[in-house]
């Protein structure tokens, strides 16, 4: 049986994905990228709006958030009414989201409504109605969300991880902070808008049944008149690893660890997704092994590379009830350090098949492929075409990866829980 | 796209569609069996067992399955609900017949009690997990009251008593009955060859001895209940609402989702306008649960504590003014837009198109092309949503709210 699970291993093979990526950039400088996806009748895009938590002003924590819906409510001399029936009547799925540099306004449609869209997202972005009293109302909903945080342990933790291992405003929470958000007005926002809706920082990818040579006008023509700016700095100040217990009368203590590691301009960067991948691929790994199928500590525990522009972490999250709450925490921090200890052949090529794999079968996915082509471009400039990333994958040795784990070691990192008990932390 | 079928002389039906284009392929084993197959003394056990088959068999430990899965490249899971439990997994072409040889493989596990007892502390972890999920846990506790006693209002987890007293021998014993091969589908889609894959499952499968695991489908209103719970981790009011409506065997099951859809999709909808746009509430859906033989309608609505009586006075306007207000033609066009553009990019990806075939499959016995559905949606009328409300009327519903204790 052994030997059968090693052939299998061997016989893998993974199929040779050409692509093609399409780059054009507008007069104004906004960045455009399309991934042509021939199988699909399917479109998605990704716009990513130079307006994210991190570049708000400070006291201004949340109009991100705010603005993102805001937005919504009325453009191009459309009510919000008119506009959201338009919207819904082209079969929209849409999503709008911030992160920590960017609001990332995203959708998945049928092919043939792109252009339809792609018109009315340009009013959205360029001619918001912006009216007061819908302010009002975007104001309250991001008060909610703020509020419902409170009853999500296991997202807050995640958040609250964010905001105590970036260096501020870097981590900052998407949602914002109540007593920002209660002083927040519709003329600090309408400010905000002008100074940080940058057309030229803006990227918007495209994936799946496109027509390149008809799109690239259209948008010219949407966005012209509009200059590029010159992003903004930010002030960043220092964090030091720390940790923060939130008391919650809930069920389980709700743990959440990070420590840092290289980001992906880095040529380590392969080295550190495979590391991670030992770590917490699929269910043979290391953390689900140690943690789950031989202790039986914990239903949720997994580890996943997380990275901004200028920092990255591996993350790790687990719940448990409070009893197993400190085992959970020092089983868990022993794996992070006993992988620069050695790793398996056998590990590491179970850690490149996962890793190659699926990133083909999410290939499939226009909406993966557009986020994926955006998000590449803001922090590479350029998009990774899935055969480079496959390639990189490979060449991963035990070697390369436990050389980089030597060079960075487990030594920081910054932990947080949210439930009825605390954890003793290792000293960072 | 092309559907195979055959069926092993056992009673397993093996059903496939076949997209040469495609870039994976996802396989699944899909068994007619959840908690409303169970017992009180035996609640939660069907999830459970499904815990328990990755866990290995006479010949496979734990870890060589964990392994053997994560050599194939696989995204793998499983999921147990009220009627069914699903095994499912996409690999890219190549390895989809070893991963159905290993599915095979598991569905006949050693169920040891060493592994049984080890991972009953997984199952009331899981348990805690989802108290500390509100969203999750009032909907749970609204489905208990809204179809008690029918067995649909069964928990899928269980509880920390039935959980902690059941014995490994009670799970054979429920394995036994509910695994039978005529009680068990195994879909397949995506890129791979369908005689292949038959052998492979036909060598894997073809011993299984076929057993009676019948379900009694009987239909039930629901209740009209309300109930509440208090609880001092809270911040906001969580509120589920469950009414009647058709079964998964009713061909009127598509005009139930698109109803939901007018009544509460995430935008632009009735409970959108109403309630979310004017920032009464955070979130306020509907969606429909159309089952063997049963239906509900389901909506769930986060709000701030002390906005609780108002969105419920609200939700009941909303829910009359579609019997005095008709529903317009604008509302079913954009319904219809919304759930056939879903289709589309749901089924541009084997494992999306797995869970439909394998659905449809548990449910009529029927294979239904994409175009199929696509028609079927299409077809609905104005007249179908007005006698859907008239013989399944929105109110009397069943209410159940988590809110703060103070």
């Amino acid at each position: 049986m052994r030997s059968a699970q090693k052939s299998n291993a061997r016989a893998f093979k993974l199929p040779v994905m050409t692509e093609k990526i399409d780059i054009y950039k507008l007069a104004n400088g906004m960045t455009i990228l399309g991934i042509p996806m021939s199988q699909v009748q399917s479109a998605s895009f990704d716009f990513l709006l130079p307006a994210g938590a991190a570049v708000m002003p400070d006291n201004c924590c949340g109009a991100s958030a705010v603005i993102s819906d805001w937005i919504f409510r009325g453009a191009g001399g459309k009510t919000s009414k008119e506009l959201t029936d338009r919207l819904d009547g082209l079969g929209l799925h849409r999503k709008s989201g911030v992160e920590s540099k960017h609001i990332a306004l995203s959708a998945a449609l049928e092919a043939e409504n792109l252009h339809q869209v792609i018109e009315l997202y340009a009013d959205i972005i360029l001619k918001p109605a912006l009216d007061s009293q819908q302010f009002e109302y975007s104001r309250q909903l991001a008060l909610h969300s703020l509020a419902s945080l409170e009853d999500d342990p296991m997202q807050k933790t995640l958040l609250m991880l964010a905001e105590h291992f970036y260096p501020d405003p870097l981590g900052r929470n998407p949602l914002g902070k109540q007593d920002d958000l209660q002083k927040l007005t519709a003329e600090k926002c309408i400010q905000i808008i002008s100074e940080n809706f940058n057309i030229g920082g803006t990227v918007l990818a495209i994936a799946g049944k496109y027509d390149f040579q008809k799109l690239c006008p259209l948008l010219e023509k949407l966005f012209a008149g509009k200059k590029p700016e010159k992003a903004k700095d930010i002030n960043v100040k220092k964090q030091s690893p720390a940790y923060h217990h939130q008391q919650h009368d809930g069920a389980q203590v709700h743990i959440g660890i990070i420590t840092p590691t290289v980001t992906p301009q880095s040529a380590d960067y392969y080295n550190a997704r495979v590391a991670v991948a030992v770590l917490s691929g699929g269910m043979s790994s290391r953390l689900f092994t140690e943690v789950r199928e031989k202790r039986g500590l914990c239903y949720a525990i997994w580890a996943s590379y997380h990275s901004l522009k200028e920092m990255a972490g591996i993350r790790c999250y687990a719940g448990t009830t409070p009893d197993k709450a400190q085992e959970t925490y020092n089983v868990i921090i022993t794996e992070f350090k006993r992988l620069a200890e050695g790793i398996g052949e056998d590990e590491l090529k179970r850690a490149k098949i996962g890793l190659q794999s699926s990133l083909i079968m999410q290939s499939e996915s226009t909406i993966a492929r557009a986020q994926a082509a955006a998000t590449d471009y803001y922090i590479l400039g350029k998009v990774r075409g899935l055969d480079e990333i496959k390639q990189q994958i490979e060449k991963t040795t035990v070697k390369s990866v436990l050389d980089f784990l030597r060079k960075n070691p487990f030594d920081k990192s910054c932990s947080v829980t949210i439930g009825p008990a605390e954890i003793k932390t290792v000293s960072t | 796209m092309e559907f195979k079928y055959k069926k092993l002389a056992n009673g397993l039906d093996i059903i496939a569609e076949v997209n040469k284009d495609a870039q994976s392929a996802a396989a699944g084993f899909f068994v007619k069996t959840g908690s409303r197959d169970e017992t009180q003394q035996i609640s939660g056990v069907s999830h459970f067992l499904e815990h328990m088959l990755f866990k290995g068999t006479d010949h496979l430990s734990t870890h060589d399955v964990n392994r053997r899965f994560d050599e194939l490249g696989a995204i793998y899971n499983a999921q147990t609900g009220e009627e069914n439990t699903i095994y499912y997994s996409a690999t890219l072409p190549a390895q989809l017949y070893e991963a159905a040889k290993l599915w095979c493989q598991l569905m006949r596990p050693a169920l040891r009690d060493d592994d049984f007892n080890m991972e009953k502390n997984v199952i009331l972890e899981e348990i805690a997990m989802y108290k500390d999920i509100p969203d999750f846990d009032v909907i749970d506790k609204c489905r208990r009251l809204h179809f008690s006693p029918h067995p649909c209002g069964n928990s899928v987890l269980g509880n920390n008593e039935s959980i902690g007293q059941m014995s490994a021998e009670q799970m054979r014993e429920y394995f036994n009955r509910r695994y039978a091969p005529n009680n068990i589908t195994v879909a397949a889609a995506g890129n791979f060859d369908f005689e292949k894959i038959c052998d492979f499952l036909q060598a894997g499968c073809a011993d299984w001895l076929p057993k009676q695991a019948d379900r009694k489908t009987e239909y039930f209103a629901g209740t009209a209940k309300k109930g509440q719970e208090k609880k001092k981790n809270l911040t906001c009011r969580h509120i589920c609402l469950a009414s009647p409506t058709v079964s998964y065997q009713d061909e009127r099951a598509y005009a139930a989702i698109l109803l939901a859809k007018i009544i509460g999709d995430e935008t632009g909808s009735r409970f959108f306008w109403r309630l979310v746009d004017t920032a009464i509430a955070e979130t306020a859906t509907m969606h429909c649960e159309a089952m063997d033989g049963v239906g509900a309608f389901f909506s769930y609505i986060r709000t701030a504590e002390e906005n609780g009586s108002k969105v419920l006075q609200i939700v009941e306007d909303i829910f009359k003014s579609l019997y005095k207000e008709k529903i317009s033609d604008d509302e079913l066009r954009k319904a219809k837009n919304k759930v056939l553009s879903a289709i589309t990019i749901k089924n541009e990806i084997p494992m999306g198109r797995l869970i439909e075939i394998g659905f449809n499959w548990l449910y009529l016995k029927e294979y239904r092309p994409i175009e199929d559905e696509i028609q079927r949606i299409k077809k609905v009328t104005l007249d179908d949503l007005t006698a859907l409300m008239q013989e399944f009327p929105l109110t009397p519903f069943t209410q159940f709210s988590l809110g703060p204790e103070n």
